[in-house]
């Protein structure tokens, strides 16, 4: 009698914790977010102005578009690339070359997409025979490096005066700058594609177990090549967005996003394991890397600091997401 | 006779390969020295050594390269207090971290890609921090004389590398603890069922790793006297190529050190004969990009033709019995 009252009550206990567990790892982050916002507001000087709100948002956007795409590789259970910065920055000249040839943006934005997508889609294929992702992209990642600065010669693109590219960046909706509102579109999208269509459900079972979903019908390597889609109109993207703003590239600029992008993603809670994640929570997490950095601007941190600093919250985050992940499915 | 038969057999396409890119240098440049090819770069065979003995244990270890660059920054930091101590200590301190590293993997369970991703980050972070963001210099330009004079008809920095390559063959071949690290890599569950200590395996592993990015990236700024934060940026994808093209399986349990001794003599001929053909660094780049996918798929062919012959085998086995 009384060891069943003990057993039950155990159960209710641990169903509780486990809620718990649920509920921390689901908001977790954006929580932290929110805190670090709101004593950031008092504590760091001119945060609370609409220019460092602007710079957050515009910052995350970036890094965020290419994160939220990535997502897909990562749910697929193909981990996350590491040819994040080689690909946008082709992207970023692709935009640049037809955007000027033609002297229309769109066809230039067109083009990039187009050109970072069709490489995903080899990259896909390559990666679906099973091959392992990380070392597939990051050698991919290095020959489009390799060729980018072979064919510019490790010098600036630039477009000339007379075409105007940069409409992307400086383009506004009702004051919100366009970066910010093909990112939270972009999210949104890839959130609906992820969960409520069938090729975004099949990248979910595909990551979470490969033999059950290969046993449930869904192919293996269309799944995969259609991460890769996934995750290639994000860089797509972000490459137009990345060459709006910086006006001029260069094969080795923007050193830092591969890993930026990655952080987002493993900071946002998306397991590299594959099969439990959202676009939203990688959007989430590049915010929270974009503010942190942001504070430290203003905060005049050095720039041998930030790195260490977000290399500990990234490692710090990523651990406490895994033992939680780990509690909440005992 | 037969034994030695069969252990070449297992090196048989490496040595091709060397053979092949060995006689083509010699045809292109008659004045190429084979030594001094490998000299220059023998830090990257250090590199891609530590990173096989992770990849054998069945995990990876994405930090060694932001280790080297540590390493190296803190080799010139220490340096007033005398060039070999300082990269005795930094070396201490490497192999200290690698192997807090790997405890923490063994003891989260956590996947190693993930973690190491992590410190990737921290340990450049904390390069950034222990050289103020700039490149260092040694104060006293004597001070590396000392990794200059040469100990028989090799450098100490080549000596270290082939003694590395030597000792860590042996070790996984010979000792119990080397033997593990092979068990957990080519079957985990079951090398922990039959008593094999999986954390101390990690813990191994990740300190080899750890250790030799050290002795890489330290040797290297005590040679040059200098050190930069930025240093060591495309040395984890030329291991990788060094660890893939000397037959290193990804899915971990196998390999050997002659192995990655194969596949870094060959990538240290090739990109000698590239810089020597005055190539610059984006496409050496490049081309161990392109190396890198061509065994990839080399090998992943390989692997579905064995795969093929199998499952005939045992298609005829169960046409013959029926």
């Amino acid at each position: 009698m009384t060891t069943t009252e003990t057993i039950s009550v155990g159960f209710q206990n641990r169903a509780g914790t486990r809620s718990l567990i649920n509920f921390l790892r689901n908001w977790a982050l954006p929580i932290l977010v929110v805190l670090l916002f709101v004593l950031s507001i008092f504590l760091v000087p001119k945060f609370a102005e609409l220019t460092t709100i602007r710079a957050i948002f515009l910052q995350a956007s970036l890094i965020g578009i290419a994160a939220v795409g990535m997502t897909a590789l990562t749910l697929s259970g193909n981990m996350f690339s590491l040819g994040v910065t080689p690909t946008v920055i082709l992207g970023a000249m692709v935009y640049i070359w037809v955007g000027e040839g033609t002297t229309s943006m769109w066809l230039g934005a067109a083009a990039a997409i187009i050109v970072v997508v069709i490489l995903g889609i080899i990259q896909g294929f390559i990666v679906s025979l099973g091959l392992n992702a990380v070392i597939v992209t990051l050698a991919v990642g290095s020959v489009i490096y390799g060729v980018t600065a072979i064919v510019t010669k490790g010098a600036l693109v630039e477009p000339s005066e007379k075409v105007d590219l940069a409409g992307f960046a400086t383009f506004d909706i009702f004051g919100i700058p366009l970066p910010i509102v093909v990112f939270i579109v972009f999210t949104a999208l890839a959130w609906f594609l992820t969960e409520h269509t069938l090729i975004g459900r099949n990248v979910h079972l595909l990551g979470a177990n490969k033999e059950t979903a290969r046993n449930s019908g869904i192919s293996p390597r269309a799944t995969t090549v259609w991460a890769f889609i996934a995750m290639s109109l994000g860089f797509g993207i972000a490459a137009v967005i990345a060459s709006a703003q910086i006006h001029s590239v260069q094969a080795d600029q923007l050193p830092n996003l591969t890993l930026d992008t990655v952080a987002a993603v493993l900071v946002g809670g998306t397991a590299v394991t594959g099969g439990d994640g959202s676009p939203i929570k990688s959007a989430i997490g590049a915010l929270f890397i974009a503010t942190i950095a942001q504070i430290m601007v203003l905060t005049s941190v050095p720039d041998g600091l930030k790195q260490l600093i977000l290399g500990i919250v990234v490692v710090a985050l990523v651990v406490i997401l895994h033992v939680l992940r780990k509690a909440g499915s005992r | 006779m037969r034994a030695i038969g069969t252990w070449f057999k297992g090196y048989l396409l490496q040595f091709i390969v060397l053979v092949i890119v060995l006689a083509s240098m010699y045809a292109f440049y008659p004045r190429f020295h084979v030594e001094s090819s490998i000299e220059r770069i023998m830090p990257l065979g250090v590199v891609a050594a530590g990173l096989a003995v992770t990849m054998i244990a069945g995990e990876f270890d994405l930090s060694i390269a932001s280790m080297a660059a540590f390493s190296g920054a803190l080799t010139i930091v220490l340096s007033p207090i005398g060039l070999v101590p300082a990269l005795i200590i930094s070396i201490i301190v490497g192999t200290a971290l690698g192997a807090l590293q790997g405890w923490a993997i063994a003891k989260l369970g956590i996947n190693s890609l993930v973690f190491t991703i992590g410190t990737l980050i921290l340990f450049r972070g904390l390069t950034w921090v222990v050289t103020n963001g700039v490149s260092v210099r040694v104060s006293d330009v004597t001070a590396t004389d000392v990794f200059r004079d040469k100990i028989g008809f090799l450098t100490p920095l080549s000596l270290t590398g082939i003694l590395i390559f030597i000792a860590l063959g042996i070790f996984l071949a010979y000792t119990r603890w080397g033997r593990e690290i092979y068990a957990l890599g080519g079957a985990r569950n079951e090398a922990i069922a039959a008593g094999v200590r999986y954390k101390r395996g990690m813990i191994v592993a990740f300190a080899i790793s750890g250790g030799l990015g050290a002795v890489a990236g330290g040797m290297t700024s005590a040679l040059g006297g200098s050190a930069s934060p930025t240093a060591f940026g495309s040395l984890l994808l030329g291991a990788l190529a060094v660890v893939l093209v000397g037959g290193i399986s990804l899915a971990g349990g196998r390999g050997t050190m002659v192995n990655v001794f194969l596949g870094f003599a060959i990538i240290a001929i090739l990109s000698a004969g590239l810089s020597a053909m005055g190539a610059k660094a984006f496409v050496a780049e490049l081309f161990t990009g392109v190396l890198l996918l061509v065994v990839l798929v080399f090998d992943y062919l390989i692997g579905a033709i064995a795969e093929n012959d199998r499952k005939k085998k045992l298609r005829k086995i169960a046409t013959s019995e029926a």
